[in-house]
């Protein structure tokens, strides 16, 4: 490019700086958007793989039963009959805190003379580990000195633990040295001898796994042979299965924010094609001259994409910072939901990976470049004379309206396709409600000048002629006023369906509570998050059930006991429940009448299954499941897929009889309880306590789960608003910069007017109505936009990422709201344009071109 | 003196067990230094050696409880047909570490453990291979039985075998061991009826026993080569509560067998000022299985030659002449290999040794084991 050309170009954006900035501004809050959700999301995961990396230690695989673990003689058995080394073996579960309630450690139990090989941390010679202490004092454990200092604790200090509520005394023996792990990756990580372990989950005689490192290549062959040495229920695993299962569980989580950051991209790539199409529309008439006085297309080309360029790289570096800024807010909110959803991930550092970085970079350049082309194309495609009549350019944009909106229907079409045809993925689901918004946004031009139709004769029955003069000046600079429009539209529309899917889900999930509570009080031995598919939860022992059964003010009562269970390669949420006729009603089935299915239920000669759970595998009524047990595989029949929101895993739910009959195992992990007619709650929920001697009881009435239930729901979806607070930030940054450019562009314009003699009064009226209708029309376009973005949401993405059913639940705020929003900001982006040209004197007005 | 490096390493292994005291670090790759960890430990509740007492046998082969540490000391030199040398150590040891037993309702919960170390020196490709293991005596990963009598760690053991005689089983890495030790002579007590001086403070004793000479037989494997081997082994029993004394840093344990059927024990406990202590001792056992005291000044030991390991860096004497006048022997002795230093939660030099020389003037050759021990300071 030569140094003439390049200073033009200079010069043009030294005297529109605004425009320079602003474009910088909207793809930078682009790229901020997109690198700040892959980043949290990136760092949840590695948080996720560290922590269960430092768990899991080097084990290439696991020996793993059922709910009652692997006898503990198997061992033993191994080890000195078959010499299997190197293998450890493992007590896990979840305690809790008595002085901290609500804070969940995951307990580690090993023997550390089997750990060299598996977790560095606890391999002999790590100076810190007293193993004299560790195998003759019970009750010791040890933690890493973040977790000591978090809890307030120094080496020696005793901390109460809580294990189904029961307290039990333990003294911290001494800080785990970490070495190659990072330092945070053993937050929440309580270490103690597997005799201490065993003691304190009530795990005495079994293990939760007995880890194995086998060598690659010979992997197969030692997998037969240890195979033939397993008792019935007791299988071999790779100890990968368990972090696939975690990011596989997260993946609909993460993909989902994936794709809603996305959403963002699009309105910020919207406005980087907005911005630089303005740059390039406004200086046609330049153009046209240089064009005329010799300089070739290429060159001018060049000079355009050289532009593009540069805002994209000083865009991508501020969307970089601004990303990594953004980042270390969303991390937390990110953990967080993964945390109260499926496990304790106690990393909560932003990790920031060079490839995220880098992609965001090269989104905010390939964006930008992506943009310029159109504009740059059109710029030197038409010929000198032609690139200096204005009015040319718009007569061919009105001659290309009724082709977008074909292009746009055509983008409709195929994007209905996908989100229609069933048994296409989650990914193409995302695509198909991508193609859907950018068909909506090829049909908006012509959309735009019908509505613009409607409303001039609106806007000149408040503003009069000015408000037809507004109304007309829309349609007659579609080339600039299109484009904004579409940018907006996107962006409130993206707003208005993230806004209308919570609200749906929220009532979805506020009416199951409602009818899935039945009971008065429910008791819960905690811990757990109920997502957790390994470890040991502690429950609640059968003599205090007896002892709770026996209180006079209880109607009814029944158990439920959360394990883990075997389904061929994969663990699955089993629940074993103890529920009278009246209380199985409290299942709403998606097929089948309860009344039917309970007989068979209660046999246990058939579960019931949720319906994530029936989504996810595929399995329905009619079907079979397998589950693993102690006398091997066994089949139970399907007899109905019920509504629960509690877990997007899925869980398989069958008549605790029929569970402690196979599985042996008689702890209960909560239980629900009807008062007595007439009975008073609270007096009831004192002798419950006084039942639980030194337990301490998390005893809950149906309401305060309710509550709890939505303040966690609220909590998963708190990222959600962030992202709808920057896509609303994006859409105002588009409206803005190109309504204030628009309305620069019109300076000579407005200058005629006002020399024809305009007061600045009039000329405010005539911006503020002009500005105020494309808000107007973009709002009015983006609901219906947003209703269908919300109806792919829920119907589509969210069954086919977590196979929920939802009520789609319409109520006039998000419509309202988002109305709101796109007139507010188109008003607000013509304020300084009509202050500017109000001050401006007519002949300097005139003057400017 | 096979019993003070026995003692020592289970010194040492007490000592790992209870963490290096305050010392932040972990132990340094050379391992522990033995005498850091004299006099901190308590035998406060644990039995003690302090009067000599009744061997019965095969009892006495099993466990003797209360006692703060234990071992089960098996060398041996072992020959191919083709005449190719081998050598191995099979060590199991004992370690209680509380007077008191606490009642545990986990299985898992001990208040013993073991510690077993297996080496095997192929002369013929000068490799020497040394593996070391713990367990925790719950839930029979480890224990020892009396009668009948098996000692073991896993799938290491020593158990008894028909005809009074034991086998020995150990495998790690490819490195495999099976052999089949008949009695040969009967037990030797060592020191005064079996009660083993170690320093001249109350109590600070072991009970010690020992079978020197027993013909051995059985299969070494390492990797896919696998070799019938003969030869003779020496099996050290020892007891005790006591600890090492000020002063005292390490000691050179010999145990010869003579192709003339004699078998000659010695032991230096070094002091720190690089004198021998005067608590060093020996025996020689006689073809017939008659069996004599040495003092101190029976016998003459001197250095001839030196090998400084280059992983650990600590410099062992490598080469000796031994003479016992009373018993006009003057002997010559050599390592089958240099490099036999075992090195694991604290380093020690055990390996078969090459012996020639010279009995009442007559020439005379042997085979024997050498342990040197507290030499991780040594070098540089």
């Amino acid at each position: 490019m030569s140094p003439v050309l390049r200073r033009l170009s200079r010069r043009h954006f030294a005297r529109h700086p605004w425009q320079a900035l602003l474009a910088v501004l909207g793809v930078g809050l682009g790229v901020a958007v997109v690198v700040s959700i892959d980043l949290a999301n990136a760092s949840a995961l590695r948080a996720f793989s560290l922590s269960s990396e430092a768990v899991a230690g080097r084990a290439t695989h696991r020996i793993v039963g059922g709910p009652a673990g692997v006898p503990e003689e198997l061992y033993t058995r191994l080890r000195v009959e078959n010499g299997v080394r190197p293998s450890a073996p493992v007590v896990a579960g979840y305690v809790g805190l008595r002085d901290r309630p609500g804070r969940t450690l995951q307990l580690l139990g090993v023997d550390p003379f089997a750990e060299e090989g598996f977790r560095s941390y606890l391999e002999r010679g790590t100076g810190a580990l007293d193993l004299e202490q560790l195998l003759i004092e019970p009750d010791t454990v040890w933690m890493s000195p973040g977790t000591a200092a978090s809890l307030g604790l120094e080496p020696g200090a005793e901390l109460i633990l809580e294990l189904a509520g029961l307290p039990r005394e333990v003294r911290l023996g001494g800080l785990l040295e970490v070495h190659d792990l990072r330092r945070e990756s053993l937050n929440d990580l309580v270490v103690a001898d597997i005799s201490t372990a065993q003691e304190l989950l009530g795990f005495t005689g079994r293990l939760t796994r007995i880890e194995l490192i086998l060598e690659s290549g010979r992997a197969d062959a030692e997998l037969r042979e240890l195979a033939a040495l397993l008792p019935s229920g007791v299988t071999v695993e790779r100890a990968g299965a368990a972090g696939a299962a975690g990011e596989k569980m997260t993946g609909a989580f993460r993909t989902n924010l994936q794709a809603l950051s996305l959403l963002a991209v699009l309105c910020g790539a919207f406005l980087i094609y907005n911005t630089v199409t303005f740059a390039v529309v406004q200086r046609r008439r330049l153009f046209g001259t240089l064009r005329a006085l010799g300089v070739t297309r290429r060159e001018l080309f060049g000079l355009i994409l050289g532009e593009a360029l540069l805002i994209g790289i000083v865009g991508a570096a501020l969307g970089l910072a601004g990303g990594i800024f953004l980042a270390r807010g969303l991390v937390a909110q990110v953990t967080r939901t993964i945390n109260d959803l499926y496990f304790a991930v106690a990393v909560q550092s932003l990790a920031l990976d060079p490839l995220v970085l880098a992609k965001g970079a090269l989104l905010a350049v390939g964006a930008s470049l992506l943009a310029a082309l159109a504009p740059a194309a059109e710029a030197t495609s038409t010929s000198a004379r032609s690139a200096l009549d204005r009015a040319e350019l718009e007569s061919r944009t009105h001659r290309a309206v009724p082709k977008a909106s074909a292009a746009g229907v055509g983008l409709l079409a195929i994007g209905a396709v996908l989100l229609l045809v069933p048994g296409v993925g989650l990914a193409a689901s995302f695509v198909g409600l991508f193609l859907l918004l950018l068909g909506f946004a090829l049909l908006t031009p012509a959309a735009t000048m019908a509505l613009i139709a409607l409303l001039t004769p609106l806007a000149g029955l408040v503003f009069g002629q000015l408000g037809r003069i507004g109304g007309r000046g829309v349609v007659a600079a579609l080339s600039r006023t299109a484009v904004a429009i579409s940018a907006l539209m996107i962006a409130v529309s993206v707003i208005v369906g993230v806004d209308v899917m919570v609200r749906s889900f929220r009532g979805t999930v506020e009416s199951w509570l409602q009818y899935s509570l039945p009971a008065d009080l429910y008791l819960s031995s905690g811990s757990a998050p109920t997502g957790a598919l390994d470890g040991v939860r502690p429950g609640f022992d059968a003599a205090f059930v007896e002892r709770l059964s026996a209180i006079d003010g209880i109607a009814a009562m029944s158990t439920l006991r959360q394990t883990t269970a075997r389904s061929g390669a994969d663990q699955t949420r089993l629940i074993a429940v103890d529920l009278d006729a009246e209380s199985f009603d409290s299942f709403a089935f998606k097929a089948g009448e309860s009344a039917a299915i309970w007989p068979r239920f209660d046999r246990g000669e058939a579960v019931i299954v949720s319906e994530p759970y029936a989504s996810r595998t595929g399995l329905g009524p009619g079907d079979e499941i397998t589950l693993g047990t102690p006398f091997g595989e066994r089949a139970w029949p399907v007899a109905g897929v019920y509504y629960d929101y509690a877990s997007e895993l899925g869980a398989v739910t069958m008549a605790r009889r029929q569970y402690v009959e196979i599985w042996n195992d008689d702890s209960v992990t909560a239980i629900s309880i009807r008062a007595a007619p007439g009975a008073d709650v609270d007096a009831l929920t004192d002798e419950i306590r006084a039942a639980g001697g030194e337990r301490r009881l998390l005893i809950r009435s149906n309401q305060a789960i309710r509550a709890e239930s939505l303040r966690v729901f609220d909590r998963t979806f708190l990222i959600t608003g962030t992202l709808r607070l920057l896509a609303t930030l994006v859409a105002f940054v588009g409206v803005l910069s190109a309504l204030m450019a628009l309305q620069f562009e019109r300076s000579r314009e407005l200058g005629v007017l006002r020399a024809q003699g305009l007061t600045p009064g009039q000329l405010w009226g005539l911006v503020t109505s002009q500005t105020g209708l494309m808000g107007l029309t973009a709002g009015l376009l983006a609901l219906p936009v947003g209703i269908a973005t919300a109806a792919v949401m829920i119907y589509v993405i969210n069954r086919r990422s977590f196979g929920w059913t939802l009520e789609m639940e319409l109520s006039p705020e998000p419509l309202l709201s988002a109305l709101a929003v796109a007139i507010g900001a188109a008003l607000i982006a013509g304020l300084y344009p009509a202050y500017r040209m109000a001050r401006t004197p007519p002949a300097e007005a005139l003057r400017s071109e | 003196m096979k019993a003070l490096g026995h003692l020592t390493l289970a010194l040492a292994l007490a000592a790992a067990l209870v963490g290096c005291g305050e010392r932040d670090a972990a132990p340094p790759a050379g391992g522990l230094a033995v005498a850091d960890m004299l006099g901190s430990l308590d035998s406060t509740g644990f039995q003690r050696a302090v009067d000599p007492r009744d061997f019965r046998f095969p009892e006495d082969h099993g466990p003797h409880e209360g006692f703060r540490t234990e071992w089960w000391y098996y060398t041996g030199n072992l020959t191919e047909p083709s005449g190719r040398r081998f050598g191995y150590q099979l060590t199991f040891f004992k370690n209680l570490l509380a007077a008191d037993a606490t009642e545990r309702a986990s299985d898992w919960g001990a208040d013993q453990v073991f510690m077993a170390h297996f080496a095997v020196t192929d002369a013929g490709r000068e490799r020497f291979f040394a593996f070391e293991r713990f367990a925790r005596r719950a839930l029979g990963l480890a224990g020892a039985e009396g009668s009948p009598f098996r000692v073991w760690l896993e799938d290491w053991s020593a158990t008894a075998s028909p005809g009074g005689g034991m086998r020995l089983r150990a495998a790690d890495q490819g490195v495999e061991l099976d052999l089949v030790l008949d009695p040969g002579k009967p037990p030797v007590l060592q020191g005064d009826a079996g009660l083993s001086r170690k320093g001249s403070g109350e109590g600070n004793a072991s009970y010690y026993y020992s079978q020197t000479r027993m013909p051995t037989r059985g299969r070494i494997t390492i990797g896919e080569e696998s070799f019938e081997v003969d030869g003779a082994s020496w099996m050290d029993r020892e007891w005790s509560t006591s600890v090492l004394e000020e002063g005292q840093i390490g000691w050179d344990w010999f145990s010869l067998q003579l192709a003339d059927d004699r078998e000659l024990m010695v032991y230096v406990i070094r002091r720190d000022d690089g004198s021998a202590d005067p608590n060093s001792a020996g025996t020689l056992v006689g073809a017939g299985g008659d069996y004599r005291r040495l003092s101190r000044d029976d016998w003459r030991l001197e250095a001839t030659g030196s090998w400084t390991s280059p992983e650990s860096g600590a410099r062992y004497p490598a080469g000796w002449k031994l003479s016992v006048p009373a018993a006009e022997l003057e002997l010559e002795i050599e390592p089958l290999l240099a490099g036999q230093e075992l090195r694991h939660t604290f380093s020690y030099w055990e390996g078969a040794v090459e012996v020639s020389g010279a009995s009442r003037g007559e020439p005379i050759d042997g085979r024997g084991y050498v342990e040197l021990t507290g030499y991780q300071d040594s070098g540089s």
